[in-house]
């Protein structure tokens, strides 16, 4: 196989891994603060993708002369915003409730939402049980060499993804509210005493982590140029995959996750000698290897788990 | 409820009343067809649960049968004797009989590994799989009587379930979760993608036969003509209670202590010299091969059995089966199992909001009432009540 | 009335008589017997635009059967969903088939599940006519008497498929397929047939029914350059590799299956994309029927919003093949299976409908589609076959 080839594999496996990245991103922040499992973010990434595709028609119809750029930002806000609002909506009807309970219910009971929010939009979005075309909105500009096709709007997909994992680790680790997250995230009746607003950071917490997946769904969108009711199920087990074997509650290891995974199944399909079928298999094989080896991921959390 | 104090129903008389009373109301239910009536029905059900449980009979009427556990259990099997034979010829009603009795034979198995021990497990199709593709394979490839079929389907979802149990013991909570989770996806995946076990396709089954009496053809004893599911409600049940006997059996002795043990405190338990990775050993295996022997016997059943019937939101359901009768109670899980496959089988009008109402109940379910119908401190309780 | 009537008994009577007499006539639905019909196909998941079209389709039938006052019974229509799954197709085939009430059924688009679903039919006795599925192994695979099929199979689809591509001077193919049965023969029947025919496979790859992600075996297949790329599959999985095969700037000719000549195809990729795909289907299109404008018209009327489909006119045709059957000779299945399997020369809006002694309608067109502004047209009426505009040249 030429350098070309290879190069173009590579772009595959960093763009999928991005993806990725941004899934794991939000289970890996749930976790950070309230050490649950919120498995129904790969389906807030589904509607994440559908809400953006509503917001295009929408824009169609009113301002039909539009040009791609500020289209995309609006969508890009709007679909954000809201799916931003569902988060915080979910965090508070949902999960907060269920603090008290094993987390095997709210495991549960986060699967059960997926299953809500994935059927509705099938039901209820307009012949939502077929794949819909998602629009091509970026530049579609190529280079082409050696059979390496090297696309712009890959590449401006790659470029926000990482400057918005970036600006999340910022606002994290450089900003009060963060200081305020990663006190909840580290002692919840400490972070109380000091005067935060458990809930109130909590929400907040899922808003940004809902936002970052609604990214994730536009991206999606954009990069298959095609989004569809179920997507959001296979995301979610990558996603909260990709955060496990990274270690839960930590960003960085989720964006390691994320990566891996991509790496595993490019790996899967490119070099296995049999059918290519087998990658999905190799790849969660390989995970559940990984665990057996390093039981609390690779980048294990520092705090021992509480008793 | 305003009866005088002294008067005193026995309890077994309480217990028989009951029984009669839910042979009595599934039979209706099962019966019934028109839509409304199954509306009416489900309503009646909901509200006799609602009253019994702000009544003053709730405690009265666990004392009786907390007093005649050996009758109750009795009185079960009777309950579901007399359904197959009010149905003997309807072959979708006993179909669903004989599912209900699998499906509570897997659970059974679950409660054992998350009810007890506290092993999360979220592959359990997987398991209830490999024991139905032992039997399609044995069947087909060899001759060994089918019988054999049932344990040696346990013993190979118990072998294939001892490769996950490095990374079960080493991992808990979420990444054990983790670990479970992968693997029912990766299980799915690989027996599409296996072309000897059938492909995405999936397999035939031969039927069940046992010393001539063979499993897959109608019964005629005289001149009554019985559907050919009977002979596998009639299985299913012996399974069921062996099943059945088996767990309460583990629950009430040493074993069930230690596994107890282990799931509320390990650290506590492995300071007392409990070896706790012993005993999560051993309630995986166990769960597992209940699993794997009522996928067996489920394929058999089916007579045909494809990878699309052991996905990952199989397992959910089984998982949320135990999660709505109340984890680590026997007879809550018989009751979930009943609503869970009945109500969106006989409620037809929902036919494609089935999987919306379904997830929104469970998850309402959990949100407001998280220990379940029947929470595990009240161990015994109605039998065989359902929806 | 008879309270109210204080004259003779005799006079209210005769009254009562003439009311009768006049309800008889004027409600002659009323004195009819019930019978139940049968239909079974996808309507949830990727492909329920097939299934919901096919449904409609084979409702339609009942319906104008309903409407008209010489049909000796009034039908009921019970339709179930087999989801396009095996084990599912199962569970609504054992309810359909156990249900007694059920005199006969239209059945299946998925070929996976119509496999599984056979042996039911047998096993409960009855009838039924396969409206969709493509595997021919669905009436070839087994002796039952109770399984006839008004669609061809894959095998026609295929033979025709290898034959058009190598006159059109295309040498060398990369096939995808699904991992199901339906994805497997097409890759087995098209890779024979194009073999035969001089064509050269350069490469072959499974892919699950659900997957998202076609970049690795597209970039592959990229490396090999072919001249086409053969997709054994349904709708769902066709427009994500259509639309990455773009992405990667493959070059290669697009051609699908009988699974993806569906509205739903070109909706998902969008004209642009879609434009120039071909697939290959049995029977003719809908315009060419004898009657195709009755059923399009009668389909609009009763205000049915999603189209037909490929498959609607089949399943169309199946339900009025199995009505006309009850209507001659009342619905008891044993009578009916017979009875169907012996159809010669029946007319249907498909063409004549005879089966051979598997219960295989023996169609012998096969139609070549290409989507041309973003429609699929007939090969022969398209402006690619007159010159005018031109598919993907052979590399």
């Amino acid at each position: 196989m030429d350098v070309g080839f290879f190069a173009q594999f590579v772009i595959n496996g960093l763009m999928l891994g991005m993806m990725y990245a941004l899934v794991a991103v939000g289970f890996t922040l749930f976790f950070g603060v309230l050490d649950v499992i919120v498995f129904s973010h790969g389906d807030v990434v589904m509607v994440g993708g559908f809400t953006g595709l509503s917001m295009y028609f929408w824009l169609e119809r009113m301002y039909p002369h539009l040009s791609p750029g500020p289209k995309l930002l609006c969508m890009a806000l709007v679909s954000m915003t809201v799916i931003a609002l569902l988060g915080a909506a979910v965090a508070r009807s949902v999960i907060l409730r269920l603090r008290a309970a094993p987390s095997l219910n709210t495991l549960l009971a986060t699967m059960m939402l997926g299953t809500v929010l994935r059927e509705s939009i099938r039901l209820f979005y307009p012949d939502g049980a077929n794949p819909k075309p998602f629009p091509a909105l970026l530049p579609k500009w190529s280079v082409e060499y050696s059979g390496l096709t090297l696309r712009l709007d890959n590449l401006i997909l790659f470029c926000i993804g990482a400057l918005l994992i970036v600006s999340v680790h910022l606002l994290i680790n450089r900003t009060r509210l963060g200081l305020a997250i990663r006190a909840v995230a580290q002692d919840e009746e400490t972070a109380r005493i000091m005067g935060v607003n458990f809930t109130l950071i909590v929400l907040v917490t899922f808003a940004i982590g809902s936002a970052v997946a609604a990214f994730a769904g536009l991206m999606n969108g954009l990069y298959y140029n095609e989004i569809n009711f179920s997507m959001g199920l296979l995301l979610g087990a990558i996603g909260f995959s990709a955060a496990v074997i990274g270690g839960l509650g930590n960003i960085y290891g989720a964006i390691l996750g994320g990566f891996i995974f991509a790496f595993l199944q490019t790996i899967g399909a490119v070099a296995l000698p049999f059918a290519s079928a087998y990658k999905d298999v190799f790849a969660f094989a390989v995970i559940i290897a990984l665990m057996a080896w390093r039981p609390t991921g690779l980048i294990a959390e520092k705090t021992s788990e509480r008793v | 409820m305003n009866q005088p104090r002294d008067f005193v129903i026995p309890g077994p008389v309480f217990c028989i009343g009951l029984a009669v009373f839910a042979a009595i109301y599934l039979a209706l239910f099962l019966s019934s067809e028109s839509q409304a009536a199954i509306l009416v029905y489900m309503a009646a059900g909901g509200m006799v649960l609602l009253l019994n449980n702000m009544s003053e009979l709730k405690p009265r009427l666990s004392e009786a049968i907390k007093g005649n556990e050996r009758l109750c259990n009795r009185l079960a099997v009777a309950v579901v004797l007399a359904l197959t034979a009010a149905f003997h010829a309807d072959h979708y009603t006993l179909f669903l009989i004989g599912t209900i009795l699998l499906y509570i034979v897997v659970v059974l198995g679950l409660n054992v590994q998350l009810g007890f021990t506290g092993v999360i497990n979220f592959s359990c199709a997987s398991f209830f799989g490999i024991g139905g593709y032992t039997s399609a394979m044995l069947l087909s490839k060899t001759s060994l009587p089918p019988l054999l079929a049932l344990p040696l389907g346990g013993v190979c979802a118990a072998v294939v379930g001892s490769i996950l149990l490095l990374p079960v013991l080493r991992t808990s909570g979420h990444y054990a979760a983790l670990v479970t989770m992968a693997f029912a996806l990766l299980f799915r995946i690989f027996l599409e993608v296996n072309d000897a076990l059938g492909g995405p396709q999936g397999v035939p089954v031969r039927s069940m036969s046992l010393a001539g009496w063979d499993f897959g053809s109608d019964l005629v004893i005289g001149d009554l003509q019985m559907s050919f599911y009977v002979s596998y409600v009639l299985l299913g049940l012996v399974l069921l209670c062996l099943a059945f006997s088996f767990v309460r059996r583990i629950e009430r002795s040493w074993i069930g202590l230690s596994l107890d043990a282990v799931r509320v405190d390990e650290t506590a338990s492995a300071c007392f010299g409990v070896d706790v990775a012993r005993w999560k050993i051993t309630a995986f295996t166990i769960g597992n091969f209940l699993s794997g022997v009522a996928g067996a016997l489920y394929a058999m059943m089916l007579a045909y059995i494809s990878p699309a019937n052991f996905t990952f939101g199989d397992s959910l359901i089984f998982l949320s089966i135990l999660l709505l009768g109340g984890v680590g109670n026997s007879w809550g899980v018989v009751m979930a199992t009943a609503v869970v496959v009945l109500v969106p089988e006989k409620f037809q009008v929902i036919q494609e909001y089935r999987y919306l109402i379904y997830s929104a109940l469970v998850l309402l379910m959990i949100v407001f009432r998280p220990h379940g119908i029947l929470p595990r401190k009240t161990r015994i309780y109605r039998p065989g009540e359902a929806a | 009335m008879i309270r109210h009537t204080t004259g003779g008994k005799n006079w209210v009577r005769r009254w009562a008589a003439a009311c009768l007499l006049v309800a008889l006539a004027a409600f002659p639905a009323m004195a009819k017997q019930k019978v139940a019909v049968g239909y079974i196909g996808p309507l949830t998941g990727g492909v329920s635009a097939n299934g919901l079209g096919g449904r409609n389709s084979a409702e339609l039938a009942v319906k104008l059967r309903n409407e008209d006052p010489s049909a000796k019974y009034e039908y009921d229509f019970v339709a179930l969903d087999d989801e396009c799954k095996p084990n599912i197709g199962v569970q609504v085939a054992t309810k359909l088939a156990a249900d007694r009430k059920i005199a006969g059924a239209v059945a299946h688009y998925c070929s996976a599940v119509a496999l599984s679903a056979v042996e039911i039919y047998h096993r409960f006795n009855l009838p039924v006519i396969v409206w969709g599925a493509v595997h021919p192994d669905i009436t070839y695979g087994h002796d039952f008497k109770e399984i006839t099929r008004v669609n061809g199979t894959m095998i026609n689809q295929n033979e025709t498929a290898a034959k058009f591509m190598r006159s059109r001077g295309y040498k060398t193919f990369a096939i995808i397929h699904d991992t199901t049965d339906y994805g497997k023969s097409h890759k087995e029947y098209f890779n024979k047939f194009i073999t035969e025919n001089g064509g050269k496979v350069l490469g072959v790859f499974g892919v699950t029914a659900d997957q998202q992600d076609f970049n690795a075996e597209l970039t592959k297949i990229k490396s090999l350059a072919p001249d086409v790329i053969y997709f054994g599959g349904l709708t769902p999985l066709g427009v994500r590799i259509r639309s990455q095969m773009e992405k990667l700037g493959i070059p290669a000719q697009f051609e699908g299956t009988s699974g993806i000549k569906s509205d739903a195809f070109i909706e998902g990729l969008g004209k642009e994309l879609a434009e120039g795909s071909l697939s290959f289907i049995e029977g003719m299109p809908l315009e060419k029927l004898p009657r195709g404008a009755f059923f399009s018209a009668a389909y609009d009327n009763h205000g049915y919003t999603q189209p037909p489909e490929a498959y609607g006119p089949f399943a169309f045709a199946a339900m009025s093949l199995l009505l006309d059957n009850i209507e001659k000779l009342g619905p008891t299945r044993a009578k009916l299976i017979p009875a169907i399997r012996a159809t010669k020369d029946a007319d249907s809006i498909v063409g004549p409908i005879s089966f051979d002694d598997h219960g295989q309608n023996t169609v012998a067109a096969i139609s070549k589609y290409v989507v041309q502004d973003g429609k699929w047209v007939l090969w022969e009426d398209s402006e690619y076959a007159s010159g005018k505009r031109s598919l993907k040249k052979p590399q």
